[in-house]
């Protein structure tokens, strides 16, 4: 009963999708919004109707039989619905029903022909996947084995962190499906200029938060509940998310010029169809299987072909009337050559080079293993030595750029201004060298470069001349802010932070430099959907005494174990606990992964500067 | 020849310049730090032994698993080849006598391998992805 109304909602929707589009080219407008509207409230219906399905576990529904199981708790029956391939594609085409609709509320500004334009960009996006979902990857299908349970959860996806790191992300990724739409439009509509930019800017910085957030979460969530100890691992899942996000930033740069100066507009709609060709493409990777890890759901090469064959459906689309609309009359520009406009232009170059860097590891093994039918892996110090020499320059530029003026040379009268913030900062960085004894080279200019980008950046707040200079860098510099903060933390976190592996019998002791760890007890419990082996171990490092109590937990539907970490924050490190357990050899004896992780909070709160600063474009006034 | 000319060139011979270098610069650190995975048959295939970090996976065969001092050793095999395995850190939870494993470490010989990390990431079928394609490759692969 339920499949035939989960079939005829996505139906529905997809029958007024179709007529959206049918209307458009009839060019009768009268009804087009509104039928638009409607096929997107039967899609968001059609969801919502899922989400039910697994409320009540009926598992003649296909996803919720094989993704759902009684025993699991209420809030990890409504996660479940998009922990799956079929719920997270419903998921997705629901929210680029979202996008568009409110676009449709939020667009007075534009004239209505560019209006329609859009909406019919973004209608046919909702429309071809909803093809996709329903022929190839249908949630509702019918169990005819006349199932009385379902098979359940993965258990690591079974966190609160679930609940939101997916639909961050997705609100990340396909808000940029949206910009596609705008600048598809802008460009045959010969109205993608200056005015489109201030106008579509809003567009771009809301899905960057989204997405920021969603990457943030999904580093919080490897951290807390995954226990890999860290925060970040140049896993390719995580360059799949990180691929569009280094783009958009390059986007909003570009927008700058865009909108300050009617220039750059081939370039910036580049970007913008690249950025959302690159969030299909990292949800494509991460979805197919090619990847390898928790996030990957379906295994059928067939529905990952017809992914495929989408994206470059897309992909070729936009490139076409990107190529027959884009032959802009550029007006010569006497730009100097120390401009803002110049320093927007390197940061853009530095971030197209990231990106590369990025892409190369991230692609290549890929590549290897199909071509060569080699497999490798390419490890996280490849990205680490080659990122940080062009991190520092960026840095620099990023904290010197902002100083500078539009289209003047302004440079001659700030270099007493850059050289002082240079001294500063080198001071900063060699006091710190010093308290912390370590000289290591790299480690100073990590720290050197990031005070530069904080010192310019801080001087900059304080230094605006009234209220609506303030106001219109507040966003800037809040974002500009974080990151150097944020790669203070890294550089911080990645010279001091400790790692001991070991493995202990109960009342045994560890024992190395300053540190004494001891096994003091464990006891089995029980709990709804997993047994749970707690442990209970003691901590003594330098002055400090306290215990950390990690666990591990058997899941029975399915059966599969989890570690569950234990950690003790202080505002400085973190001191972080995860046990493993083999059921080979001795049956007591445990193996323990004891991290000192510095500046952890440092790198979450940053993060959350970054993310203040796009809010505070969105929500002050200029 | 007019300055704006001379202008184009010198930028265009930096830049080349720029490029060449970052590019030979990637690519030595990428070459650097890639590391290769090998299954049993494999290694035994292999002319010269690799004198740096590998990987190499396969499946844990039963009852091959033995603990002594806080050492482990076992066996991985493609159901073709063996290769034996010491390796004293952490075994992760999904380790189990059975199923599959992928074990990062030095070759000793073309049969010993020294395991300095096992990794522990799998798919819903305890089935790393390397492991299952090396398998296929062979003929030894049954899904669950």
């Amino acid at each position: 009963m339920n499949n035939i109304i989960g079939n005829s909602l996505v139906l529905l929707s997809l029958m007024t999708s179709l007529s959206t589009s049918f209307l458009f080219f009839k060019k009768n407008y009268s009804h087009y919004l509104k039928t638009y509207i409607a096929s997107c409230i039967f899609c968001f219906f059609s969801f919502i109707f899922l989400i039910y399905c697994f409320v009540i576990s009926d598992f003649y529904v296909s996803a919720v039989y094989q993704n759902s199981h009684t025993t699991k708790p209420l809030i990890y029956k409504i996660a479940g619905s998009w922990g799956n391939h079929e719920g997270s594609m419903l998921l997705f085409i629901c929210i680029i029903a979202l996008y568009g609709f409110a676009f449709c509320y939020f667009s007075k500004n534009f004239d209505n022909k560019f209006k329609y334009l859009t909406v019919f960009f973004q209608n046919n996006l909702t429309m071809i996947f909803l093809i996709y979902l329903f022929f190839l990857s249908n949630p509702f299908d019918y169990v005819s084995s006349d199932p009385t349970q379902g098979l359940g959860l993965n258990p690591i996806l079974q966190d609160p962190l679930l609940l939101i790191h997916p639909p961050f992300l997705y609100f990340g990724y396909i808000g940029f499906s949206l910009i596609l739409s705008l600048v598809l439009s802008g460009l045959i509509n010969n109205s993608f200029d200056s005015v489109w930019a201030k106008l579509s800017k809003k567009w771009v910085i809301i899905s960057w938060i989204f997405l920021t957030i969603g990457i943030l979460l999904g580093s919080i969530w490897a951290y807390y509940e995954l226990g890999w100890g860290g925060y970040w691992f140049w896993d390719p899942v995580e360059n799949a998310s990180l691929m569009p996000w280094i783009l958009s930033v390059a986007l909003i740069h570009s927008l700058l010029i865009m909108e300050r100066s009617n220039t750059f507009k081939s370039w910036t709609a580049l970007l913008a169809i690249s950025t959302f060709a690159l969030s299909l493409f990292g949800t494509f990777l991460v979805r197919s299987g090619i990847l390898n890890s928790v996030h990957t759901f379906a295994n059928d090469p067939e529905r990952g072909l017809f992914i495929l064959g989408i994206i470059i459906l897309i992909i070729f689309f936009s490139l076409a009337i990107y190529i027959f609309k884009s032959d802009f009359v550029e007006k010569k520009n006497n730009i100097m050559f120390l401009s803002k406009e110049n320093f927007l232009v390197f940061n853009n170059l530095f971030l197209i080079l990231f990106l590369i860097i990025v892409i190369i590891g991230t692609v290549y093994p890929i590549v290897l293993s199909a071509v060569a039918n080699q497999n490798i892996s390419v490890g996280p110090f490849y990205y680490n030595t080659i990122l940080a020499p062009f991190v520092f320059i960026f840095l620099f530029l990023m904290g010197t750029g902002p100083l500078m003026k539009w289209y003047k040379n302004d440079f001659n009268a700030k270099k007493n201004l850059i050289i002082s913030i240079g001294l500063i900062s080198c001071i900063l960085a060699l006091i710190i060298s010093y308290f912390s004894s370590e000289t290591n080279i790299i480690y100073i200019l990590g720290l050197i470069f990031s005070f530069y980008l904080i010192v310019a950046t801080i001087f900059e707040l304080f230094s605006s001349k009234n209220q609506f200079n303030f106001k219109q860098y507040l966003s800037k510099n809040l974002s500009h802010l974080g990151f150097g903060l944020l790669i203070l933390s890294i550089t911080l976190n990645s010279f001091f932070s400790k790692e001991y592996n070991f493995m202990i019998n109960v009342n045994d002791k560890y024992v190395s430099d300053d540190l004494e760890i001891t096994f003091e007890e464990f006891n089995i419990s029980k709990d709804i959907n997993f047994d749970q082996f707690s442990t209970i171990f003691k901590i003594k490092t330098n002055d400090k005494s306290f215990t950390l109590s990690p666990s591990i937990r058997k899941y029975n539907q399915p059966e599969q174990l989890t570690s569950e970490i234990s950690i003790k924050n202080t505002l400085l490190k973190d001191f972080y606990l995860a046990i493993n357990y083999s059921s080979i050899g001795n049956k007591r004896l445990i193996g323990a992964r004891y991290y000192e992780n510095f500046f952890i909070l440092g790198i979450w709160i940053s993060s959350l500067i970054i993310v203040l600063g796009g809010l505070s474009r969105l929500f002050i006034r200029k | 020849m007019s300055t704006n000319t001379n202008k184009r060139i010198v930028i265009f011979l930096i830049s080349i310049i720029t490029f060449l270098i970052i590019s030979k610069f990637l690519f030595s650190a990428l070459r650097e730090n890639t590391i290769y995975f090998f299954s049993p048959t494999e290694v035994s295939d292999l002319i010269k032994l690799p004198n740096k970090k590998i990987r190499i996976g396969g499946m844990v065969k039963k009852d091959s698993i033995n603990e002594e001092n806080k050492k482990y050793n076992f066996i991985i095999t493609d159901f073709n080849k063996e290769i034996s395995v010491t390796y004293s850190g952490i075994l992760p939870n999904l380790f189990v006598e059975g199923q599959g494993a992928v074990v990062e470490g030095n070759l000793i010989s073309r049969k010993t391998f020294v395991g300095t990390k096992i990794l522990a990431k799998h798919d819903e079928n305890y089935m790393p992805k390397e492991v299952a394609d090396s398998l296929k490759k062979i003929g030894n692969f049954k899904r669950k």
